[in-house]
């Protein structure tokens, strides 16, 4: 394996990126394009407040776009990628600690604050969980024999029919706001990691992360918020 | 006026690089709030030896806190709880009588410990001596008018080269990550002329080095900057993306 493993290296951008620089620029970048996947995605999804019938317009819509599946591949790309590296990166930092502190304080103001960028890692994976039951529950509903898919249902209906289940509506509302939390830092850091940090506009970005993240956090957590838990 | 603080110390004690270590509690009193930390330690050392036991090895040198020679995870925290301040200018009126305090070392693979409290940070010489510096056959200094350097830029070399390489940056750091210290060499010379020569490379070799060493990668928590003794911005740390992009696509294959 070896041998693959150098020749590999011989070709510049798997040098670049096997370096843990070229990882973060590569995480910063699908990390950013993913963020504006959850803008669209929820801009679509709060049509369900407006009325089923613009809702499933907009499905229709989409759905009926020659380039959806080439959006969708590109769009697993961007999954994939980042999540790969979220796993070499995180399990090559544990290793640069071999062993830990006995305790230790952080010198950053507001120090007992829960900042979201110690939990990247752990609020990452939780947000896969969510995504992959979100997945099965819309994107493959027709092979989820939990759900008892029904194809005469319109996607406005079905959506609802998930928003009313007892164990989706739950893990959507947490996972919105977990989801929240993550692009909270992740935002911000973005720019960072691809080179961009200058006193002109990173305090902007970093304010704006903290309100992107609460949008994203609590637009998503309305909808099982409402339809569940409110009782509509 | 200065008090007596009676103290509870616990120091990590390792014998060498491949034994195992532990924490020893010691008790000193009477030291005096005047005193810098370093010396309150000297004070626990000649205790040790008088009583013949092996003093405490920890590293130091200027004891002005521009050497980068001393360290310490105080109570958790690099360089103890002071900002932009190193362990040598920490003063013991920062405790309170009967305070415990944890003294650790750096903690990192890729800064092994010695003995004690002494790490091997000889992982920084490498990076530099891949990248950190400019290749300049002189003959006679060249007039200083003649080499225009921004104001900006001149100010901005100078943010970076104020690291003293202490290695606090990667202590603090939740991945032990070199990336300050690595961002502020590279950004010290790619603002200015000198070394531009010199520039695509050198970003290239020293990421290279730094992954070697087998330091962790930045999730920009800027716990390093507020660690920093020297004040060093994580500005740095993207310009050494931004200048490891830029070589990634401009550079040679």
């Amino acid at each position: 394996m070896n041998w693959v493993r150098q020749t590999l290296l011989r070709n510049w951008l798997v040098r670049a990126i096997s370096t843990t620089i070229g990882q973060k620029l590569v995480m910063g970048a699908t990390g950013l394009l993913l963020c504006g996947f959850l803008v669209a995605h929820l801009a679509g999804n709060l049509l369900i407040f407006q009325g089923t019938e613009h809702y499933n317009r907009y499905a229709k819509m989409l759905h009926e776009n020659e380039l959806l599946p080439v959006a969708e591949a590109g769009l697993l790309v961007l999954f994939v990628l980042h999540i790969l590296l979220s796993f070499t990166t995180a399990s090559a930092n544990t290793a640069a600690r071999p062993i830990g502190y006995y305790g230790k304080h952080s010198k950053l103001s507001g120090g007992t604050f829960v900042h979201a960028h110690n939990y990247m890692f752990l609020t990452g994976v939780l947000v896969l969980g969510f995504t992959l039951l979100h997945l099965s529950d819309m994107r493959f509903a027709h092979l989820n024999l939990r759900l008892k898919y029904d194809s005469t249902l319109d996607p406005a209906a079905h959506a609802l029919h998930v928003l009313h289940d007892p164990i989706s509506a739950p893990v959507y509302l947490l996972g919105s706001l977990v989801l929240g939390f993550h692009v909270s830092h992740g935002f911000q850091s973005a720019f960072k990691s691809l080179g961009l940090n200058h006193p002109k506009y990173t305090p902007f970005l970093s304010k704006l992360s903290i309100l992107f993240g609460i949008a994203i956090g609590l637009g998503f957590a309305s909808m099982p918020f409402w339809y569940y838990f409110a009782g509509h | 006026m200065s008090a007596m603080l009676d103290l509870t110390l616990k120091i990590w004690r390792q014998d060498g690089p491949k034994t195992r270590g532990a924490f020893k509690t010691y008790h000193l009193k009477g030291i005096s709030t005047e005193m810098s930390f370093l010396e309150m330690l000297d004070i626990l050392n000649e205790q040790l030896i008088q009583l013949g036991e092996e003093p405490v090895a920890f590293d130091h040198d200027c004891r002005e806190g521009i050497c980068g020679m001393c360290s310490l995870m105080i109570n958790g925290q690099a360089h103890g709880p002071e900002t932009k301040t190193t362990t040598c200018q920490l003063h013991m009126r920062r405790f309170h009588n009967h305070d415990t305090i944890v003294i650790e070392p750096w903690r990192a693979r890729a800064f092994p410990v010695i003995r004690d409290l002494v790490v091997d940070r000889t992982a920084f010489d490498r990076i530099q001596a891949v990248g950190g510096f400019v290749s300049i056959n002189v003959g006679n200094a060249p007039d200083g008018n003649s080499v225009p350097v921004p104001k900006v830029n001149a100010d901005k070399a100078l943010d970076a080269a104020v690291c003293i390489g202490c290695g606090a940056c990667v202590a603090a750091c939740k991945n032990a990550s070199a990336t300050l210290f690595v961002g502020a060499k590279v950004s010290q010379f790619a603002l200015l002329p000198q070394g531009q020569a010199e520039r695509v490379q050198r970003v290239q070799k020293m990421v290279a080095q730094m992954d070697k060493e087998g330091f962790g990668s930045c999730t920009n928590t800027s716990e390093c900057e507020a660690a920093c003794p020297a004040g060093i911005s994580v500005e740095m740390i993207s310009r050494m993306n931004l200048e490891f992009l830029k070589a990634t696509v401009v550079g040679a294959t």
